[in-house]
C-alpha cells in the first residue's frame, strides 16, 4: 500500500462526494445547500488540485486539468454566493441559488470526471 | 525589374534558388534537453505541494473557526461570521495586514481564535515563501530557466546564424568579428563564466549563449543545430575530444551543414575527417604556414593579415624576416616540430632548444634551458639570425626573448603567447612577431566563414607574387586608409541585383561601367574589386575591363556610403542606365512611356573616361 496513493485517492474523492452534498436537492431552495459544505467542497478541491501538481504522466495532466476546471467553477460559485448574501439587496432568492447551485454542478462533472480518471489509472495499474 | 513591387513579389514567391530552403525538416534532437526543462519544473511543482497544502489548510481552519465562533453585533444581539467576512478578515490579518475587527468588535472567544490563527497563518506564509524563494536560488532551477529562455531564444531566430561551441579567446574574437559584419551567432560553453563575460561583451546583436557542455547533442540540438536557419558549426573548444564530439554531431544529424573545428594534432583531424568534410584549423600548421609566407613573400602575408582580421582592423606593419641565416627555436612542441618543418623547407638552417626532448631523436636538437648562457653559447646564438620563443609558457618565452636580444641584439625575434592576460607584457617586448594561436584560429575562421569568396581569395592569393600583393595593399590603403573599411559580397543574380538582368545578358557589360558614382558617373566609385567568381573560375583583382555575367559573384572592399550607392545602382533600372550610358531616363512607368524611352538594355556607348 502506497500512503501517497491512499492521500491522493482520499481527497479525489472526497473533493466529489462534498461535491455532491451541497449539490443535491431543488436547485433553487437556499434551504437545502449548506455554505459548510460548499466552503469545505473548495477547500478540498484546492487541495486536490495541489497533490496533482507536478505528475508528468498524461492522466496525470488530464487530472490536473480537470481540478483546475473544478476549482473555476467552485470558485465562481462561492463569489455569486458572496455577491447575493453581502452585495445584492436581494440575498439568496431562488435565481441565485440556482446559479450557485448550477455552478456547482458543473464542478460536479468535472469531479466525477477525477473520480472515472483514477479507477481508470488504477485498473490499468491492476491489469498491467 | 527594378520595380520594388515586382521584386517583393519575386523574394515572396519567385523560385527560390537559396539551398537553405531545401534542407531538410528539423530533426528532434533538441527533444531531449526541451524534456530535461520541463522536468525540473515538474520537480518545482512538485517541491511546492507541501507548502502549499499547509497555506491551504491553515487558511480554511481558521476562516471555517471564525464562522463558528458566536459573535455579537453592535446591539450585544447574539451573531455570526460569515465566510466572505471571515475569509476577509483572515486574509488581512495572516498577511500581517490588519485592518481591524470588523464588522463588528470580536468577541473574546473570536480574539482567542483569530490569536491562534495570527500565529498559524503567519508560519505557514513564511514556509510557503521561504520555499518559493529556496526554488529560485536553486541552482537546478535556475539552468532549467535558463535553457529555456536559451531554447526560446534561439527558436525565435529568422536570420542565418552560426553556432559556435566554445566560447575561449577565439571564440570571443571571431564572435566580435562575425558581429561587426552585421551576422548573429549562437555559443554554447562549458564555464559559465564565460557566457557571464559574453553577456557584458559590447556586441551589436543579442547573443544567445548557455552554459551547457558541448558534448551532449541535445544541447548543441537545443543551440540551433537543427534550425533551418542554422549557416554552420564552429567547435573552438580547448578540449579537442569536444571538437571532435561537436564534428560528428554534426555531420551525422546535418551532413549538409559546413562544419569548422579546432585540432591541434594530425592525429585528431584524421579522426575529424572520418566525419564528413570538416575544415580543420590547426594554429600551429597555420602559423608554420603564415611564417613561410611572410619569409618568401612578406606584402601577401601583410594582406592575408589584414583581410583575415575583419572590418576596422589595423594594416598591420610588413615585417622583414632575415631569409638566409640560421634560426633558433626554443621549444619543441607542437609549434617548434611545425616551425622547423616549415623553416627546414624554406632551406633555412634551425638549430632546436629543448630542456626535455621526447620523440624521435633529430640532428640538431640541444638539450637544455634556454636561458642558460653556455646552452646559448652552444647554439652560436651571436651568429643566428632568426630567434623563436616558442613554449607554452608565457614567463619562459619572455624571459627566453630578453636573455637572446642581451646575446644578440639584432636577431629577429618571434615568440609565442599563450594567455590573454600576457599580451601587455608581450606588446612592451616590441617583438618583430608574436604568435598567439587563439587569434590565428579567430583570423582563419572568419576568413572561411565571413564568406566563401574571401577564403578563396586568401587561398589563390599567394600564388600572385608579392609584388602583385605589395600593389595590392596600396591600392587598398589608399582606399581605406590604414583601416579596413566593410568587405562585401554581391551575387549578380536577379534577386540580388534586378535591375541588371538585361545589362549583363547583353554580353558588354563591364566591370568598370557599374563602379561608378550614381550622383556623377565621371567619378568612380570608392570601392576596390578583389575577386569575381564566374561559375567556376576566379579573378583575383580584375581590371575594369572584365566583362561581368548573370551569376557572377563579386567580393568588394570600400566604404559604406559606396556600398550603398552601388546598391542602388543594382536595384534601380534608371540609375544603371545613367551610370554605364550616361543617359537619364525617367525613373516612372508613365513618364518613360511619355518620353519613349523605354529602359531596354543600355547603350554599349563606351563612357567618356575622365582623369579620376
Amino acid at each position: 500500500m502506497n500512503l501517497e496513493k491512499v492521500v491522493f485517492g482520499f481527497f479525489v474523492v472526497l473533493a466529489a462526494t462534498l461535491n455532491f452534498g451541497f449539490f443535491i436537492g431543488d436547485i433553487d431552495d437556499p434551504a437545502l445547500h449548506n455554505p459548510y459544505e460548499l466552503f469545505a467542497a473548495v477547500v478540498v478541491n484546492l487541495i486536490a488540485t495541489v497533490l496533482k501538481f507536478g505528475d508528468r504522466t498524461q492522466i496525470g495532466a488530464v487530472h490536473l486539468a480537470t481540478s483546475l476546471v473544478a476549482d473555476l467553477q467552485l470558485i465562481g460559485a462561492t463569489l455569486m454566493f458572496g455577491y447575493a448574501e453581502y452585495v445584492s439587496s436581494a440575498g439568496m432568492t431562488p435565481s441565485w441559488t440556482a446559479s450557485v447551485v448550477s455552478l456547482s454542478g458543473g464542478a460536479l462533472l468535472a469531479n466525477i470526471v477525477s473520480v472515472v480518471l483514477l479507477v481508470v489509472e488504477t485498473v490499468s495499474f491492476h491489469r498491467g | 525589374m527594378g520595380n520594388p513591387l515586382l521584386v517583393f513579389w519575386r523574394n515572396i514567391f519567385g523560385p527560390e534558388d537559396d539551398d537553405r530552403r531545401a534542407r531538410r525538416s528539423a530533426l528532434r534532437v533538441a527533444a531531449s534537453s526541451a524534456v530535461e526543462a520541463s522536468e525540473t519544473i515538474f520537480l518545482v511543482m512538485r517541491r511546492m505541494r507541501a507548502p502549499l497544502i499547509v497555506l491551504i489548510a491553515i487558511f480554511a481552519v481558521s476562516v471555517l473557526g471564525l464562522t463558528l465562533i458566536p459573535g455579537q453585533d453592535a446591539e450585544g444581539d447574539p451573531y455570526r461570521m460569515g465566510f466572505f467576512d471571515a475569509f476577509y478578515v483572515m486574509s488581512y490579518t495572516a498577511s500581517t495586514i490588519g485592518f481591524g475587527e470588523i464588522p463588528y468588535p470580536f468577541t473574546y472567544n473570536q480574539r482567542m481564535w483569530v490569536t491562534i490563527s495570527i500565529y498559524l497563518a503567519v508560519v505557514g506564509w513564511a514556509y510557503a515563501i521561504g520555499s518559493l524563494l529556496a526554488l529560485v536560488q536553486d541552482r537546478a532551477f535556475r539552468s532549467a530557466l535558463a535553457l529555456q529562455h536559451f531554447t526560446r531564444k534561439v527558436a525565435r531566430l529568422r536570420e542565418p546564424f552560426l553556432l559556435i561551441a566554445g566560447y575561449g579567446r577565439a571564440g570571443e574574437l571571431l564572435g566580435r568579428s562575425i558581429d561587426a559584419l552585421g551576422r548573429r551567432f549562437v555559443v554554447l560553453d562549458v564555464s559559465s563564466e564565460r557566457i557571464d563575460d559574453l553577456e557584458l561583451a559590447p556586441l551589436h546583436a543579442d547573443v544567445p549563449a548557455l552554459a551547457a557542455d558541448a558534448r551532449d547533442p541535445g544541447h548543441l540540438g537545443v543551440a540551433g543545430l537543427d534550425h533551418p536557419c542554422c549557416e554552420a558549426v564552429v567547435a573552438l573548444t580547448d578540449d579537442e575530444e569536444t571538437n571532435l564530439t561537436v564534428v560528428m554531431a554534426a555531420a551525422l544529424l546535418r551532413p549538409e551543414l559546413p562544419v569548422i573545428a579546432r585540432a591541434s594534432s594530425e592525429a585528431m583531424a584524421d579522426r575529424m575527417r572520418a566525419f564528413g568534410h570538416p575544415s580543420i584549423v590547426d594554429p600551429f600548421d597555420r602559423f608554420g604556414d603564415h611564417l613561410r609566407l611572410a619569409l618568401s613573400a612578406p606584402a601577401s602575408y601583410q594582406l592575408l593579415t589584414w583581410l583575415e582580421s575583419g572590418p576596422g582592423a589595423e594594416l598591420p606593419e610588413r615585417g622583414t624576416p632575415p631569409r638566409s641565416g640560421r634560426w633558433v627555436v626554443c621549444g619543441y612542441g607542437r609549434l617548434g616540430r611545425e616551425l622547423t618543418a616549415d623553416l627546414r623547407a624554406e632551406g633555412i638552417e634551425v638549430t632546436v632548444i629543448e630542456p626535455d626532448p621526447t620523440g624521435p631523436e633529430d640532428a640538431d636538437i640541444v638539450v637544455g634551458e634556454g636561458s642558460e648562457p653556455e646552452v646559448l653559447e652552444q647554439v652560436d646564438l651571436a651568429h643566428a639570425v632568426g630567434f623563436v620563443a616558442g613554449t607554452d609558457n608565457d614567463t619562459t618565452n619572455l624571459s627566453l626573448v630578453a636573455t637572446a636580444r642581451r646575446v644578440n641584439p639584432g636577431l629577429f625575434v618571434a615568440a609565442r603567447q599563450n594567455r590573454p592576460e600576457s599580451a601587455p607584457l608581450f606588446s612592451a617586448m616590441d617583438l618583430d612577431a608574436r604568435l598567439v594561436p587563439t587569434e590565428v584560429i579567430a583570423h582563419e575562421v572568419y576568413a572561411q566563414l565571413s564568406t566563401p569568396l574571401l577564403w578563396r581569395f586568401i587561398r589563390e592569393m599567394p600564388a600572385r607574387g608579392d609584388a602583385w600583393a605589395a600593389d595590392l595593399v596600396q591600392r587598398l590603403s589608399d582606399l581605406c586608409g590604414s583601416q579596413l573599411q566593410a568587405l562585401w559580397k554581391v551575387r549578380l543574380t536577379s534577386q540580388e541585383a534586378p535591375a541588371l538582368g538585361r545589362w549583363l545578358a547583353s554580353g558588354q557589360a563591364r566591370l568598370g561601367d557599374l563602379l561608378r558614382n550614381p550622383e556623377n558617373r565621371d567619378e568612380p566609385l570608392h570601392i576596390l574589386v578583389l575577386l569575381v567568381l564566374s561559375g567556376d573560375q576566379a579573378v583575383l583583382a580584375p581590371d575594369d575591363d572584365l566583362v561581368l555575367r548573370t551569376g557572377d559573384e563579386v567580393l568588394l572592399a570600400g566604404w559604406g556610403a559606396a556600398r550603398r550607392a552601388l546598391g542602388t545602382t543594382l536595384q534601380v533600372d534608371s540609375v544603371l542606365e545613367y551610370v554605364v550610358s550616361g543617359r537619364r531616363v525617367p525613373s516612372g512607368w508613365v513618364w518613360r512611356k511619355l518620353s519613349r524611352t523605354p529602359a531596354e538594355a543600355p547603350a554599349s556607348r563606351p563612357p567618356t573616361r575622365t582623369g579620376a
